[in-house]
């Protein structure tokens, strides 16, 4: 079926998934968030949670359709520690790609090493049930 | 008579088909428009839960992989980068085995004990009916280790 947008299992290079203007978004949204803040336990658990949605939400108005995300934020207090972070994937090179970014405070290691995977979804090939 | 070989390619979204189905449904059965029946939410889940992924055995996998690596040592700066790489990637490969229709993440992060916290949070869209993540914590006398693992179905 020539020129059917609908039968897409690919997605076209304008509507790939572009690493860079991602982490240009989660650097902005973490600066404004963590700026100024000290480590608080009680309340830091809050706030990685509606961290990670609002970055969450941000992306998905940069408009990538026909992908699903997924969004890990990681905060942890500066007291000198080792920590070390790492991650495997299994996906389709082609279309699939990640963003992250790093940002540091005095006090407050917003090691947010924010992950974001993006994986093609096919549910427009399903006709519609 | 010379015949049409090549059929018109039709330029359509997936949704006018549906309409143009279920109306042509309506048609041949005398025009009452008849509801296309749909399967119910349980016998959907009767036939997706072949495929779909089990947490549990995905925990006691990550749980296994991660005591074989890092089982019984301390902390050690010079080898936590292959630590962590050996536990990702050890996960990962036993996830595979399973032979799922699964898109995975895995995700590990070794941490010293010195009394500092860490929090890790998640947020994630997609289609919650197929795809599914678990978390894993695990600590020694020396550290803490937390895996996370993400399942994005393919199909």
């Amino acid at each position: 079926m020539e020129g059917s947008d609908s039968y897409l299992i690919r997605p076209n290079y304008q509507h790939k998934f572009k690493p860079a203007v991602v982490k240009e978004c989660i650097r902005e949204t973490v600066k404004a968030r963590l700026s100024e803040v000290q480590y608080d336990p009680d309340e830091v658990s809050e706030l990685t949670r509606t961290l990670a949605d609002s970055v969450k939400n941000k992306v998905k108005k940069l408009g990538f359709d026909r992908y699903k995300f997924v969004v890990q934020v990681t905060i942890g207090e500066q007291r000198g520690q080792g920590v070390k972070m790492s991650s495997r994937c299994l996906w389709d090179a082609d279309t699939d790609n990640y963003a992250e970014d790093v940002f540091m405070n005095f006090v407050l290691c917003g090691g947010r090493v924010w992950k974001l995977f993006l994986l093609s979804s096919r549910e427009y090939e399903c006709g519609g049930g | 008579m010379s015949r049409v070989n090549k059929t018109p390619s039709l330029n359509c979204s997936s949704q006018q088909v549906v309409d143009w189905s279920r109306r042509l449904c309506c048609i041949f059965t005398n025009n009452t428009c008849v509801n296309v029946p749909r399967v119910k939410d349980d016998e959907m889940d009767e036939y997706h839960n072949e495929g779909s992924f089990n947490t549990e055995e995905a925990d006691s996998i990550v749980k296994e992989c991660i005591e074989n690596v890092v089982g019984g040592d301390d902390y050690n700066q010079n080898l936590v980068n292959k630590w962590t790489s050996a536990i990702v990637e050890r996960c990962l490969t036993q996830l595979v085995k399973l032979g799922k229709q699964y898109k995975f993440i895995v995700t590990c992060a070794l941490m010293q004990k010195t009394g500092a916290g860490l929090h890790t949070a998640n947020s994630c869209y997609w289609d919650t009916a197929m795809d599914v993540s678990s978390t894993v914590r695990w600590e020694s006398r020396t550290m803490y280790c937390v895996v996370s693992v993400f399942a994005v179905a393919v199909a």
